[in-house]
């Protein structure tokens, strides 16, 4: 579903963000992108969704070229992607209900949709009850959830989550992870990029991790403890 | 899932576009204020020179409804060059329609004309206005080459002094009211082109104000016709809002002057008071102020897409 070539990212002569990076993730799978601050993760993620191009090597979404892919073809593939941004990224002028309303707006989908879908996401997150909050009415953890139900809305074929449990506390963390498992089984994609460790444990999930912008060949800690769909690079959180 | 690349707009995306434009206009009501006011003074221009335009045109066929020759004979011609005179007319149909004004009846004409110039005729040892015939002729006929013939014919015969007709006037007019159409035209374009452009200044500043807004709409999947149709519709009903003020204005101009103004009597106030523009032309003022204000949102939302990723 997802594949890496060779991808380098530079955005100066100084600063590069990642290095040479090949990862595949298949279609269905459920897949944790881990690493320190400054690692390269929301680059990563950001390359998926196109919203920059590497600099070198190539990148492949769902048998499409992102190289290659034209401007016009971008909505499409994007609609394609539920992604869950690190900043929320809610339109604070709307309620929560329009919120997700307006993605379905933007996206085509018929009006009379709207509000069977979106209460339906909502409920998901147990946040029904508050669609007609503003979204600085709620709390962070809150927010989240409203943009985990936005990017769940559309059943998209590939979940993307930048952070999604920053905000949270260990149990509504729990709760996420729920809500990334279920839309796993109903088969989307999953990826999500955390530097939450007890997160990364509990779900015992395929780890990818980078550092300094490239991939860490953790063969010790995946030698300890091999999680169950080992392929190419895995972090073992409790060593 | 849509198409691949959908090529209708769904009406409750046409809906969400007009919603959303007049959300927008009414959250920024100082911007889009201004941009409505200078849609508004551009179209009161324009419909300015239209309306006149309008009134000298039809100053112009009203003068050529009456058209009229005017055969002026010596003063002391004989009766038998009147009768040649006379004779010609009759044997041809352009001018057979035609009236024999003796000096005494065009004396009494002119007395009665100008009433407060009695005192300089009373003083006059004679009569100094010649006879003339006056022959109604059907407008068209004036333009054509046998009519021409004709006029010149008449010049040549004996006792006859000079043919006038009302063409020449009607030709003078009609050269004023192209040159006040296309110093209408030129005036309109220049003016909603300035108009366009504040329009394109004030879209752009609201652009900025969602920018944020935009960002998120772009990674969650919307087109770019998504994203860029308030935009459009806000410019066209800021562009319509601002040619809809103008007519109104004018019209409101037009009838106080008309009413307040211009005396009931006065022949060239009569010209220019004729009456309101004709419902094509306010359909084209209407349709001006749309063009310029889609074109400015049009000019601001291009720049957007060209920055777009």
């Amino acid at each position: 579903m997802i594949h890496f070539y060779h991808v380098t990212k530079r955005f100066d002569a100084y600063s590069t963000a990642l290095h040479d990076v090949t990862f595949h993730i298949e279609k269905g799978e459920f897949v944790f992108l881990t690493g320190p601050s400054g690692a390269g993760k929301s680059t990563l993620l950001k390359l998926i969704l196109r919203q920059m191009n590497p600099t070198e090597g190539q990148i492949v979404v769902n048998g499409r070229n992102l190289n290659a892919m034209k401007r016009r073809h971008l909505p499409h593939f994007r609609r394609e992607i539920g992604m869950v941004f690190q900043e929320f990224k809610l339109i604070e002028r709307m309620t929560i209900f329009e919120n997700l309303s307006f993605i379905l707006t933007v996206i085509g989908l018929n009006a009379k949709e709207h509000k069977k879908k979106a209460y339906t996401a909502l409920r998901a997150v147990g946040l029904q009850h508050k669609m007609n909050y503003y979204p600085l009415q709620l709390s962070g953890g809150e927010q989240q959830r409203v943009a985990i139900a936005r990017a769940l809305i559309n059943d998209p074929l590939m979940l993307i989550a930048d952070e999604p449990t920053g905000n949270l506390d260990p149990d509504l963390a729990q709760d996420v992870l729920e809500i990334f498992n279920s839309a796993n089984l109903r088969g989307s994609t999953v990826l999500v990029a955390t530097h939450d460790r007890d997160l990364i444990q509990r779900s015992n999930r395929r780890v990818v991790a980078l550092d300094h912008g490239r991939i860490l060949e953790e063969k010790i800690a995946a030698a300890e403890k091999p999680p169950p769909r080992s392929e190419s690079v895995f972090v073992n959180w409790s060593s | 899932m849509s198409s691949e690349y959908d090529s209708q707009i769904p009406s409750s995306t046409v809906a969400y576009f007009f919603r959303e434009a007049m959300r927008r206009i009414w959250v920024s009501k100082r911007t889009s204020f201004v941009a409505v006011a200078m849609i508004a003074i551009s179209m009161l221009i324009v419909g300015f020179f239209l309306l006149l335009s309008e009134n000298l045109s039809r100053a112009a066929e009203q003068a050529q409804g009456k058209s009229r020759v005017d055969i002026y004979l010596i003063a002391d011609a004989m009766p038998a060059q009147i009768t040649a005179v006379d004779r010609y007319l009759a044997s041809h149909p352009d001018l057979a329609r035609r009236r024999f004004v003796s000096r005494d009846e065009a004396l009494r004409r002119f007395v009665s004309y100008f009433a407060n110039l009695n005192g300089v005729v009373s003083q006059l040892d004679t009569n100094p206005f010649p006879p003339s015939f006056e022959c109604d002729i059907a407008p068209q006929t004036m333009q054509t080459a046998p009519f021409l013939r004709e006029v010149k014919e008449l010049r040549g015969i004996a006792g006859v002094d000079d043919v006038q007709f009302d063409w020449e006037w009607v030709r003078r007019l009609k050269r004023v009211v192209n040159i006040v159409n296309i110093a209408g035209i030129v005036a309109g374009a220049v003016l909603a082109l300035a108009a366009a452009f504040t329009i394109a200044n004030v879209i752009r500043l609201t652009m900025m104000l969602y920018r944020e807004e935009i960002d998120i709409m772009r990674l969650v999947g919307a087109t770019e016709r998504t994203i860029r149709g308030p935009f459009l519709v806000e410019g066209f009903l800021q562009g319509t809002l601002g040619a809809l003020f103008a007519v109104a204005l004018l019209f409101g101009s037009f009838e106080a002057a008309r009413t307040w103004i211009a005396p009931a009597n006065s022949l060239i106030w009569s010209f220019l008071f004729n009456g309101f523009l004709p419902w094509q032309k306010i359909g084209v003022l209407v349709a001006g102020g749309m063009l310029a204000g889609t074109l400015g949102s049009w000019l601001s939302v291009r720049e957007s897409g060209e920055e777009a990723t």
